[in-house]
């Protein structure tokens, strides 16, 4: 659950009502079967005995070679073999606004749930729907299967039939209302805001405030998308849609705009994305950092900077000004690094290109350490959080109901316990922290490319940001072996 | 519920094991939620209330999973029986966050917003510490199973209760003989350095100077250190007898470092199995582990000589001869203390039915009937082993095991005596008002 590393979900797709968290669904199953862990103290303490050290160095040195190796490589040659894709079929927007209107009605209920289920946030759907299936489960999604949100997400169908309505015509093509130079920064404001309850707040586990909180958000994003429209302020305010978009660029499957799918090689997308503005880097920024900082708040070393005896963890409450202070600081520093890389590297190279250009090309770059760090801090909340989803949704409001048969089914903690579990989790979680960074590597090789005609000139101007991914690897491997509370 | 074709038939509602604890929704749903109907026609037979303030999340939630399994059988066990008074329990969760200050507020919202007949359930003692104010201001009882000191040290107030579980003065304490007895005269502790070691450093040098033994060195590790190699020579060469009370993720580090230390010839060990609670005590690196002693509450594994009454009790939790869940052999219970949420609901449902306990207006007709217990029989409501109760300190006292590692498994090897654990009450709270 939040603080959700320990602890953080899933359901059975029955009725129409329910279609929107399948894709959870999808994500867990597709978990279990590779792997488990639970991340309680003695669980951390299986880790700590494993020859971790190896791994560090290992994934540093594996990160420093795929730089060298790419540096040898004609950029062109691995741009043409990347750009390969197969086609698939091809649909239409049609039932767009079905499905949300579905979603919709699944988030509506699970609001109610929150506000009328059991207390307990393992029992009440909403917490286990909001933080492992959405937060976790759907952006895991994102990352393998593309953009899914723009037809899962509760605002669209709403926002169809309120523009009818009202006779506002079809506002997806009207003009831009929102100023550009605002560009994400009300999605960062807003991420901040996610991030900060999910992380600092006391209780955001807690059914009702949870409710009160998801609601509100659905409400004011929803009168903001009346009043802006909603292809402005899904695309810069709304950002979960934000977000969703810029991980989705990973994915193996695409869909262009004759809405033909196609299977390609992931990160495809990413490589031919235009610089994004200032806003959006630190959008991007930002969604990398808060999960780093969801981390690092629990180590041993952090709690020790301020004389918490992590052993006897005081509660969130305790760690507000804290957590926020960290929350903020994790940013800052992680923006001043990439900075400071981007604008060594243009030196080094000597490009003609703006720094922004070139940060807003290469903060791309990001997105899949974004997602190795989101699947490799958050996998043990998915596997047991996901059981209790699976049993709270058969019974949403705590009534005796059992709707998907799952209502009275074990929940096996131990899927992710002991020594065993913790040899295979370390295994996975690192594997994919090394995948992550070696993809970004490979991702800032390209977008050197487009800034720097010259290979020689192309490769150097990575050298320090490639000297960034090192570190952060090296850092994402230390968060999961150093010792945590909890 | 739905019948065998598929269709919902809430005449057949009734309360089942989840329902149990899932149950009480929020105030506004209770009064909508068909399974309540037939409770709301007649007060009488309207549900006890019982609020679980339960280690959800947080780093108690490990413990307060098994604590929910062990409440959810114990609830399940006295509704087959009849309920309390002849009223079905219904509990509710709130989940703390083992977070002191959300502790405080979950008290609140139990005695406030949802009306609950008492407060149940805690373990981690800080928690305990920073709610127990707000169960006293509002006068709702609130019983903890944490087996920390403070309840009997009677510096908290009236209203609390710890009825279920020894403390830890007391555990220490009526291990001392035995220490004494068979371990070693010349005792080296080595504890955290923080208030949970600091009850083992504090309780355990006078208790053995009374058997005729001694510590003759204490070693506080930093909470935060992860290796702990360079404390071993601070450890005396004369030492017969390693008391250690680890605790948290380094917990395994420490006992491979030790054994690195030693090697085959080594002190004897004691441990409080605290340090591994929860953890398969067969993990790599607890090897040099075997032929050593722990304390533990409840025993983990299954013994030759238990009772049916404890037979009965692990059937109902749902864990197997080895202490973990059935069915999911690496889910290692925390059987050391869990036991204490089942006994500590039936001396709910004693001191409920010995006041004649009809709603929140009786909650002092609770606290004083429950001061009244002196003393809880061995059997199905207390398969841990029989009990006695102060009730001007609001602590019960009870036997311990001591339990020798040996087979890749914990066997009880002694258990101590009741009055082993018993100290000089510190106060009475029955002197306060109510």
């Amino acid at each position: 659950m939040s603080g959700r590393t320990e602890g953080g979900a899933v359901e059975r797709y029955r009725s129409s009502v329910e279609a929107f968290h399948f894709l959870g669904l999808v994500a867990l199953l597709a978990c279990f079967s590779s792997t488990p862990a639970f991340a309680h103290a003695s669980d951390r303490g299986h880790v700590l005995l494993l020859p971790t050290g190896y791994y560090v160095a290992g994934g540093a040195l594996a990160v420093a070679a795929s730089f060298l190796v790419l540096a040898l490589l004609p950029p062109d040659a691995l741009d043409r073999f990347w750009r390969r894709h197969l086609p698939l079929v091809a649909f239409g927007d049609g039932a767009r606004t079905i499905v949300s209107l579905i979603s919709f009605a699944g988030f509506a209920i699970l609001i109610a749930a929150g506000l009328l289920g059991s207390r307990d946030p393992l029992s009440n759907p909403l917490p286990l729907a909001i933080w492992t299936l959405l937060w976790v489960g759907l952006v895991l999604l994102h990352g393998l299967l593309g953009d899914l949100w723009s037809w899962l997400n509760p605002w669209y169908g709403p926002w169809r039939i309120a523009s009818r309505v009202f006779g506002r015509g079809d506002g997806e093509r009207q003009d831009p209302r929102l100023p550009q130079w605002l560009g994400y920064w009300p999605a960062f404001l807003l991420f901040f805001a996610f991030a900060w309850f999910e992380l600092i707040d006391p209780a955001p586990d807690d059914p009702a405030r949870l409710a009160w909180a998801a609601g509100l958000y659905w409400l004011l994003s929803f009168i903001a998308m009346l009043v802006f429209g909603y292809r402005d302020w899904s695309r810069h305010g709304e950002f979960l849609t934000v977000f969703f978009a810029m991980v989705a660029r990973f994915a193996v499957v695409e869909r262009n705009e004759e809405g033909r799918l196609n299977l390609c090689l992931p990160g495809t997308k990413l490589l031919s994305a235009t610089p994004l503005p200032l806003s959006g880097i630190a959008f991007l920024l930002l969604t990398l950092s808060s999960v780093s900082f969801d981390g690092l708040s629990k180590t041993f070393f952090w709690l020790g900077l301020f004389g918490i005896n992590p052993l006897e963890f005081p509660g969130r409450t305790a760690m507000i000004s804290i957590g926020s202070f960290g929350l903020v600081l994790m940013f800052v520093l992680l923006a001043a690094v990439f900075a400071l890389a981007v604008i060594f590297g243009q030196r080094l190279a000597g490009g003609k290109h703006s720094l922004s250009n070139a940060a807003g090309l290469l903060v791309w770059s990001i997105v899949p350490i974004a997602l190795a760090y989101h699947f490799a801090h958050y996998l043990t909340a998915l596997l047991v959080d996901g059981q209790y989803a699976l049993a709270a949704l058969s019974d949403p409001f705590a009534l005796g109901w059992n709707l998907f048969g799952t209502a009275d089914m074990p929940i096996e903690a131990g899927v992710a316990a002991g020594a065993g579990s913790a040899w295979r989790l370390w295994n996975l979680q690192a594997g994919i922290i090394i995948a992550g960074h070696m993809f970004a590597v490979l991702l800032a090789h390209g977008f050197a490319w487009r800034l720097h005609q010259l290979p020689a000139r192309a490769a150097l101007s990575q050298f320090p940001l490639t000297v960034l991914m090192i570190a952060y690897t090296v850092f994402g491997l230390w968060l999961l072996v150093t010792p945590t509370a909890g | 519920m739905t019948d065998k074709n598929g269709f919902f038939d809430l005449s057949k509602t009734s309360f089942t094991r989840r329902t149990a604890l899932k149950g009480l929704a929020a105030g506004a749903g209770l009064a909508v939620a068909p399974g309540f109907v037939r409770y709301s026609q007649a007060q009488s037979s309207a549900p006890i209330k019982i609020g679980f303030q339960s280690h959800r999340t947080g780093i108690g939630a490990a413990y307060g999973r098994w604590y929910e399994k062990t409440t959810a059988a114990a609830v399940k066990a006295i509704n087959d029986a009849g309920g309390i008074n002849g009223r079905p329990v219904e509990v509710i969760i709130e989940d703390d966050g083992t977070d002191p200050g959300r502790g405080a507020e979950v008290v609140g919202k139990f005695a406030t917003q949802h009306k609950t007949d008492i407060v149940y359930g805690t373990l981690f003692s800080h928690v305990v510490i920073g709610s127990a104010p707000a169960a006293g201001e509002a006068k709702i009882p609130y019983f903890v199973v944490s087996e920390g000191h403070h309840v009997a040290s009677t510096k908290l107030n009236r209203y609390v209760f710890q009825p279920g579980i020894t403390d830890v003065k007391s555990q220490i304490q009526s291990m001392a003989p035995w220490i004494a007895a068979n371990a070693g005269k010349k005792v080296t502790q080595i504890f955290p350095d923080f208030a949970f070691g600091y009850d083992h450093r504090d309780y355990l040098p006078p208790a053995l100077k009374a058997q005729g033994a001694e510590v003759i060195a204490q070693i506080a590790i930093p909470p935060t250190e992860s290796s702990f190699t360079k404390y071993f020579p601070q450890i005396p060469a004369e030492t017969e007898v390693i008391y250690h009370v680890m605790v948290g993720p380094a917990v395994l580090t420490f006992v491979k470092e030790l054994g690195e230390f030693y090697g085959s010839n080594r002190p004897q060990l004691f441990g409080f199995i605290d340090s591994l609670e929860a953890t398969d005590i067969n993990s790599p690196g607890l090897e040099f582990l075997d032929g050593s002693h722990f304390w533990e509450g409840s025993p983990r594994y299954a013994q030759p000589d238990d009772s049916p009454a404890q037979k009965a009790y692990r059937a109902a939790v749902g864990i197997d001869d080895n202490g973990a869940a059935v069915g999911d052999p690496k889910d290692v219970s925390t059987a050391a203390h869990m036991f204490g949420c089942w006994e500590t609901l039936y001396v709910v449902k004693k001191a409920m039915e010995d006041a004649g306990y009809k709603g929140p207006e009786d909650r002092t007709k609770l606290v004083e009937a429950t001061e009244a217990l002196t003393e809880f029989a061995e059997g199905p409501e207390h398969p841990q082993g029989p009990k006695t109760f102060n009730g001007k300190i609001h602590q019960c006292f009870g036997i311990q095991n001591i339990s020798k590692v040996e087979g890749g498994r914990l066997n009880v090897v002694h258990k101590t005596k009741i009055e082993d654990g018993l100290y000089e009450p510190e106060g009475d709270y029955t002197t306060q008002a109510l």
